[in-house]
């Protein structure tokens, strides 16, 4: 596994786990590892694991039920709500990005639109 | 602890075999020069198993203090000291692999000579190898005469007085391991200390009077050596469990 | 848990040791940093009962190391220490002989998934078969405390990642890992505390997620300020 590491490491792991709810590699309603079994499966610290569940539901996106686990929310609101802000911190990277080369909003719609895919 | 002795028994096993190998191949010499008639062929072999019996006996002190040496003064000394066993419990299944082994030994070097004896006294004419063997022993110590109580006397001393020196070595490579780590000249201190203990340990021990039986006499003095070997190991493990770093 | 107070330890006129007081408690990862002869492995040694202090004292528990913390503190020192004799397995067994707590299910388990073949002699091994071979003895045990000094070293890159998940597999809420190393990019995602020692003095433990989060520095930017000369960014 690769982290970046200035960056905190439950951040990253909780950015992995958001985009495979978001791609559906992580359905709705699937349970996730246990705070160790995570650790081991994404290389990190026990304690980190256990802080990437806590934000996870801090954000309503996992739940954790007593005896049985943590599963992913079963509400396809949320997780739409989730894409939607996902969607949007790269649309503000990617704009951000455009207007430290100087470039404005207009440029960067026309050469969104000339970009062919 | 068995588990402990175990393992010194593991680690001072291939000299042992070498020596044990060596034994039935002088044993070999000797019975083939006996059913071949052969008497030079028995008579450099008896010299050979006499020769053996000594080296094995001193070999078997030797490994023990090699391997404590080791034990402490290099990585593999981890192995022993990382396990949960007091120094008490490490160097006494050294003693006792040491007494063990010397006992061992005694004793099967002791039944070799017996069997030898008894093969050699059945048959005359060959007598007169012990009448040379027994010269040879008069005019180095009147007293001694080969029959078996005597030889056991004998190897029964030899192990004791062996073990006793032995443990005063520990003592000493313990002292110089454990106290005097890393000085100039620790070696020299080493055996210096060792040569006065035993001294001290010899004329100690030399003072059981020179009366009754010469088997009575050996008796006594092995156990005042087992004695000393006893007060050598606990002062030994003392210094060991407060003072070693490995 | 595992605790050093005013800990030194001289050999002749060198200070190895230098008044460390560090307090380790269980349920997290520690990694001990310092350049070459900064005293971790000094330190380690004291704290695993093979070596005795010059002054000061470690407690395990509340009791001065020794016989009785042996039971529960695995150590694994960096240099091999086997005896010439011995095959894998036997160091197997010499581990069962001696530890209740080791299982040698688990240590078969970690020798196959490592590659391993109990058979082989160790003095024939290459010294990063040694060094998994270490692993899988010390961490075969269900001791409270695991102390691995340098566990990467000699190890290669793909071997590294078997090593990390081990580790991880052995950490618990109630135990306590403590790890040197000089590659310490290999400990900043498993790690979640930092010892920083130099010249046998401790400088500072820190929490390395919160060094990420408050100062933005990844926990080599750290060592290199507080070794190096250099500015970091």
């Amino acid at each position: 596994m690769n982290y970046d590491p200035m960056v905190p490491i439950w951040l990253q792991v909780v950015n992995r786990i958001k985009e495979s709810i978001v791609t559906g590699r992580l359905l709705p309603g699937a349970k996730l590892p246990g705070g160790r079994d995570l650790a081991v499966q994404f290389e990190i610290n026990p304690n980190t694991a256990a802080r990437v569940y806590q934000e996870l539901e801090r954000e309503g996106l996992c739940e954790t039920r007593r005896g049985l686990g943590t599963f992913i929310t079963p509400e396809q609101s949320r997780i739409d709500a989730l894409r939607e802000r996902m969607a949007l911190d790269a649309l503000n990277r990617f704009l951000s990005s455009l207007k430290a080369l100087g470039m404005t909003r207009e440029d960067a719609a026309a050469m969104l639109n000339m970009k062919e895919e | 602890m068995f588990k402990l002795l175990k393992y010194e028994f593991r680690k001072t096993a291939f000299p042992k075999l070498v020596m044990l190998a060596l034994t039935v191949l002088a044993e070999a010499a000797f019975l083939y020069g006996y059913f071949a008639n052969k008497e030079d062929a028995m008579g450099t072999a008896v010299l050979f198993l006499v020769l053996l019996t000594l080296v094995g006996i001193a070999l078997m002190g030797i490994m023990s203090l090699v391997i404590l040496h080791r034990d402490m003064n290099t990585k593999q000394g981890y192995m022993l000291f990382m396990t949960p066993n007091s120094c008490y419990k490490i160097l006494g299944a050294k003693v006792l692999e040491c007494g063990l082994s010397l006992m061992l030994a005694g004793a099967f070097f002791f039944a070799l000579a017996v069997l030898d004896m008894d093969l050699v006294l059945r048959r005359e004419g060959v007598e007169r190898i012990w009448d040379v063997f027994n010269q040879m022993l008069q005019t180095l110590n009147t007293r001694l005469e080969i029959n078996v109580p005597n030889v056991l006397a004998v190897i029964c001393y030899i192990v004791t007085s062996w073990l006793c020196t032995v443990t005063t070595a520990f003592l000493a490579d313990v002292i110089s391991s454990a106290l005097l780590n890393g000085r100039k000249g620790n070696l020299f201190i080493t055996f210096l200390l060792f040569l006065v203990l035993s001294y001290l340990i010899g004329k100690i021990v030399s003072l059981v009077p020179a009366t009754g039986t010469i088997q009575a006499q050996f008796l006594y003095q092995s156990l005042i050596s087992l004695g000393f070997a006893g007060l050598m190991y606990f002062v030994t493990a003392w210094i060991m469990e407060k003072y070693l770093s490995v | 848990m595992l605790e050093s107070k005013n800990l030194t330890r001289k050999f002749g006129s060198k200070t190895a040791v230098d008044g460390v007081t560090l307090s380790l408690k269980p349920g997290h990862i520690y990694a001990m940093l310092g350049p070459n002869g900064s005293g971790k492995t000094t330190w380690m040694k004291m704290a695993a009962g093979l070596m005795k202090p010059t002054s000061g004292e470690v407690t395990f528990q509340g009791e001065p190391v020794g016989i009785a913390s042996r039971e529960q503190v695995a150590y694994m020192s960096t240099e091999p220490y086997f005896y010439a004799w011995m095959s894998i397995r036997d160091a197997g067994k010499y581990y069962e002989d001696f530890f209740a707590d080791f299982s040698m299910s688990r240590f078969k388990d970690l020798l196959t998934r490592m590659d391993l073949e109990e058979d082989l002699k160790i003095r024939t091994l290459s010294s990063g078969m040694v060094a998994k071979m270490k692993i899988a003895l010390t961490l075969s045990r269900d001791a409270k405390v695991y102390m691995l000094d340098e566990p990467f070293n000699g190890i290669d890159l793909l071997a590294r990642d078997e090593i990390r998940t081990t580790i991880l597999e052995a950490a618990r809420e109630d135990k306590l890992l403590l790890l040197s190393s000089h590659l310490v990019e290999e400990m900043e995602a498993i790690a979640d505390q930092a010892v920083f020692i130099r010249n046998g003095k401790l400088i500072e433990v820190r929490d390395l997620e919160e060094l990420r989060e408050t100062d933005g520095v990844s926990m080599a930017d750290r060592y290199r300020m507080i070794f190096g000369h250099g500015e970091v960014n």
